[in-house]
């Protein structure tokens, strides 16, 4: 089958890429592979043990596991870290080849303790042969990849636990429990080849090639391991859920084998009784991993998916105390069905997407450790506490499930607590990728000064006497550096008294004492002050100011222009009032552009309607925005209203978001709020960029969370709609251009959704997620995706998703159709 | 190309690089069209990621020069791409200096440099 065709076919049971079909089918092989042999082990174990000892010492099994096990940590963390992964994988699957025949030959010999040791060896086999599954896993994909494939791998393992369960029930009392073990070594030759292929096709020896074998520096082995978990809160409490679930199920287990072997006391029977179990049970699994585990995970998240077994057993386990004798079995068939059910398909697949964002110097180490020491130290602890149960204080069978009941409830708090942790570690793995524009040219740049030196340099060419005022305000923010006034013509610590000559020769008087010296700066702020303040000047600027304001022609422009400078300078009497409010309408720019400034130093309300007018004039909008900013807070209501008036020019409503912006404020943001509710489309993109900005700059601002919900949604319909065009090109119209036109809105689009994400979700989080969407590599595009479906509101998550996974055209028209009807019932 | 009064601005590309030639002053009495910003953020509309800015034949910008030049920064910067500028005028580039313009501005002395700047990791 070619890759396209297997990718079509795949695509119809599972959320799977093109690239990912080959080796996701190689995975599903090798899971069903090791399984099959699994589920024929497995009940021959028990049997073997049923047969061999008194059910009081059947808890001797899981503890001889438990003290051995961490001699098989330790021999498997060596050989993972030595060797390449192919040869770790290849030669441990030798050597339970090799030891299933031996075992069949000891068989023979009738020992009793040889089941014993048989139970060790199929519990090292199964702990291996799956965590060796799930290391390949982990090899290959990333956090959100992993999730929409595991229920794919998962049916794997099922179908293959259920064919063996069925081969086990067959012919158990056929050919006997012994011999079913001689069925083993052919599947695992078939893994064998399985495990080769993958790796071939994957080339992940290099990657898997551990630092050990560079440079020996590395530590290896059982107590490694052990000192990685315990540095780790995280991994601390991964083990900790793990141990937990092991107990519980070691005491179901327990309480499991007393009931079958009172109710089938000859051993093939009890062989086929439990083959038909796991029959059964891998069927009940199978419909539930197909029909429910993977909406459980889609819809309520790992949290919910991983607290529904604790749950289940917890209630379970009580009502041993209300069941009534006769239906023991079928209650013991009910709780143990149940825990591995939701073993087999939940808590597993969630336990291995957990492990996925640790970090892989640390990760494998950990893996071997926890899902074999510490999970068979949880079954020898469960068993210990079983044997004292039973044996000391000689309670009945029942009383086992008090248990099961108090580690239940460890379990669940374990599991609520490392939900928290794993969304932490994902985001770990998430880095910025840039930083705002703004808030870079904010911590480098004083930008009002950068302006007015650029004007004062301007100025000198134009006229000494803006030169001098421009000095002036230079001066009164008192930053000038010696380089500065080198660049500004400043020659020495002092100004030139001369340059100032124009602004205060006026009408024929000088205003300024000795024209000829020169002044510190001090000087100069304290004395033009005291001048500007005196009522000759005043008088006599007023007059100067009205002849000059009253001349529209060109050639006075310049003399237009000082007077829009000084009059920021004066008091703000009727008349200097009546001649701004006629500058704020000059044609042209240069003189608007002071004007606009001195109106800013004024803020007198009578302003305002003229400066929102220069709003709509992108030559002087910087320096209009700049004047009703200075105003504060008290123009937000006008602003408002001009946001909102539908007859006001477009260009003039464009503008006013930023200037609510800068203003700040919660009252700003209301206002800005609300015209987001109102989805004027002329304006929307303004909106949003201007709250995302204030949001940034003031976090404590609240913006309602439905609004800001609805502007996504509504936002998300757009993106919807242009991939839909995709689908109805108009006649003649390019794909290629087509599809480029289409993504570039989406790109836009999709930054307009993110903006509006970081109002009401953790800003830096989702300023990441979109960082990495846009410029990351795979790895962190899925840890993205991953973040934001952990983090996101359930409708966001649904209808959002599609624009931002990696899909082909074809799909993502489709799913975007199939969504299309719920998001417009949501954003109609 | 652009004509804006004595400002003329002409784009180009170099690859995945879009190249803004503008000759004369970036003053404000001189815009009269679309501003400097517009031109950068049509062309970041279109997908456009690299913006590099040719000053050889720039002698003078005023504030709103200033503010066309970051306003462009900053919308390229905020959607990940890269804004550069090239041959400014010494005077230029010392009064960018001293305003600690060149922190925040990446300037190159030549055009082969800064294309070769976009694409090094």
């Amino acid at each position: 089958m070619t890759e396209t065709r297997l990718y079509r076919f795949l695509s119809r049971f599972v959320d799977i890429r093109p690239q990912e079909a080959h080796v996701s089918l190689l995975l599903f092989l090798y899971f069903f592979l090791i399984t099959f042999p699994a589920y024929i082990i497995k009940p021959v174990k028990e049997s073997l043990l049923q047969a061999s000892f008194p059910p009081q010492l059947f808890p001797l099994a899981p503890l001889m596991t438990a003290v051995l096990i961490g001699f098989v940590v330790s021999w498997n963390a060596k050989l993972l870290n030595r060797m390449p992964r192919r040869l770790y994988i290849s030669s441990t699957l030798t050597f339970f080849i090799a030891s299933l025949i031996l075992f069949r030959f000891l068989f023979t010999f009738g020992w009793k303790g040889l089941s014993l040791v048989y139970w060790l060896w199929s519990d090292v086999f199964i702990a291996t042969s799956v965590t060796q599954f799930w290391i390949c896993v982990n090899d290959i994909y990333d956090p959100h990849q992993f999730k929409r494939l595991i229920g794919f791998f998962v049916s794997g393992g099922l179908l293959g636990g259920l064919s063996g369960a069925l081969l086990s029930t067959t012919l158990a009392e056929l050919i006997r429990t012994e011999n079913l073990l001689l069925i083993c070594p052919a599947l695992l030759i078939a893994t064998l080849t399985v495990v080769n292929l993958i790796y071939r096709e994957r080339q992940t020896e290099k990657a898997s090639v551990p630092h050990s074998r560079e440079g020996g520096q590395t530590k290896i082995g059982y107590l490694e391991s052990f000192r990685v978990v315990k540095q780790s809160r995280y991994l601390l409490l991964l083990a900790g859920t793990l141990a937990s679930a092991m107990v519980v199920s070691s005491v179901i287990q327990q309480q499991f084998l007393t009931i079958t072997q009172r109710v089938f006391p000859i051993k093939d029977e009890r062989t086929a009784f439990n083959g038909a179990f796991q029959a059964g049970l891998l069927v009940f699994s199978y419909l539930l991993n197909f029909f429910i585990a993977g909406r459980v995970l889609k819809k309520s998240g790992i949290r919910t998916a991983l607290l529904i077994a604790p749950v289940f057993l917890l209630l379970g386990s009580a009502a041993v105390f209300i069941v009534p004798a006769t239906i023991l079995l079928g209650w013991a068939v009910a709780v143990k069905g149940g825990d591995k059910s939701f073993e087999n398909t939940l808590s597993q697949s969630v336990r291995e997407l957990l492990y996925i964002p640790v970090p892989t110097e640390i990760k494998y180490k950990a893996k071997i450790f926890i899902d074999m020491f510490v999970n068979k130290f949880a079954n020898g602890l469960g068993a210990l506490l079983i044997l004292f149960v039973l044996n000391v204080l000689h309670a009945g069978f029942q009383h086992l499930s008090f248990l099961t009941i108090s580690f239940a409830l460890v379990w669940i708090t374990l599991i609520r607590l490392i939900y928290v942790e794993y969304v932490t570690v994902v985001k770990t793995g998430l880095k910025r990728k840039w930083q705002d524009g703004e808030k870079v040219i904010d911590e480098h740049v004083d930008i009002d000064m950068t302006r007015l030196v650029f004007d004062t340099i301007q100025s000198r060419e134009k006229s000494s006497v803006l030169y001098a005022m421009n000095l002036f305000d230079l001066v009164r923010k008192e930053k000038l550096t010696p380089e500065l006034k080198e660049i500004i013509s400043l020659k020495s610590d002092e100004i030139r008294a001369r340059s100032l000559d124009g602004l205060f020769d006026v009408g024929g008087e000088t205003f300024f004492p000795g024209t000829e010296d020169t002044l510190a700066e001090d000087d100069v702020k304290i004395q033009v002050g005291e001048i500007m303040a005196l009522d000759s000047y005043k008088k006599v600027m007023e007059g100067h100011l009205e002849k000059t304001v009253s001349d529209g022609r060109k050639e006075s422009e310049v003399a237009r222009m000082e007077a829009a400078k000084v009059i920021g300078l004066m008091e703000p009497t009727p008349t200097v009032i009546r001649d701004l409010r006629r500058l704020l309408q000059d044609a042209s720019p240069e003189v608007l552009t002071y004007a606009l400034e001195s109106a800013g130093r004024l803020k007198k309300k009578e302003f305002v309607p003229l400066i929102i007018r220069c709003l709509g004039n992108p030559m002087i909008r910087l320096v209009a925005g700049d004047a009703l900013a200075a105003y504060g807070a008290k123009i937000i209501s006008t602003l408002r209203e001009t946001l909102q008036k539908a007859g006001e020019d477009v260009e003039v409503r464009r503008a006013v978001p930023e200037v609510l912006s800068r203003i700040g404020s919660q009252k700003a943001a209301d206002a800005l709020a609300a015209e987001l509710g109102r989805r004027n489309e002329r304006i929307e993109a303004e909106v949003i960029e201007a709250l995302y900005k204030l949001k940034s700059r003031e976090p404590a601002i609240q913006v309602k969370e439905e609004k800001v919900h609805q502007a996504a949604l509504s936002q998300i319909k757009k993106g919807y709609l242009a991939v839909l065009e995709q689908n109805t090109p108009a006649p003649g119209a390019d794909a290629a251009v087509l599809a480029g036109r289409i993504n570039n809105r989406l790109v836009l689009l999709v930054q307009k959704i993110f903006e509006l994400l970081a109002l009401v979700y953790p800003s830096e989080d989702i300023v990441k997620a979109y960082q990495n969407l846009c410029v990351g590599t795979k790895k962190a595009i899925d840890y993205s995706l991953e973040l934001l479906d952990n983090i996101l509101d359930k409708d966001l998550k649904l209808y959002l998703f599609p624009l931002l996974e990696d899909l082909p055209v074809d799909e993502r028209i489709r799913r975007c159709r199939r969504l299309f009807k719920g998001l417009e019932k949501l954003v109609p | 190309m652009r004509k804006q009064g004595k400002m003329v601005i002409k784009t180009r590309e170099h690859g995945a690089v879009v190249i803004f030639d503008i000759e004369g002053e970036i003053r404000r009495s001189d815009m009269m069209d679309a501003t400097l910003h517009q031109l950068v953020k049509n062309q970041l509309d279109s997908g456009k990621r690299n913006i590099l800015l040719n000053f050889e034949k720039v002698n003078f910008i005023d504030s709103f020069g200033v503010g066309e030049i970051l306003a462009s920064y900053i919308s390229t910067q905020n959607l990940g791409g890269k804004f550069k500028l090239a041959k400014i005028s010494k005077k230029l580039y010392l009064i960018f200096q001293v305003t600690m313009l060149t922190k925040v501005l990446e300037i190159h002395e030549n055009e082969d440099s800064a294309l070769k700047s976009f694409f090094k990791s």
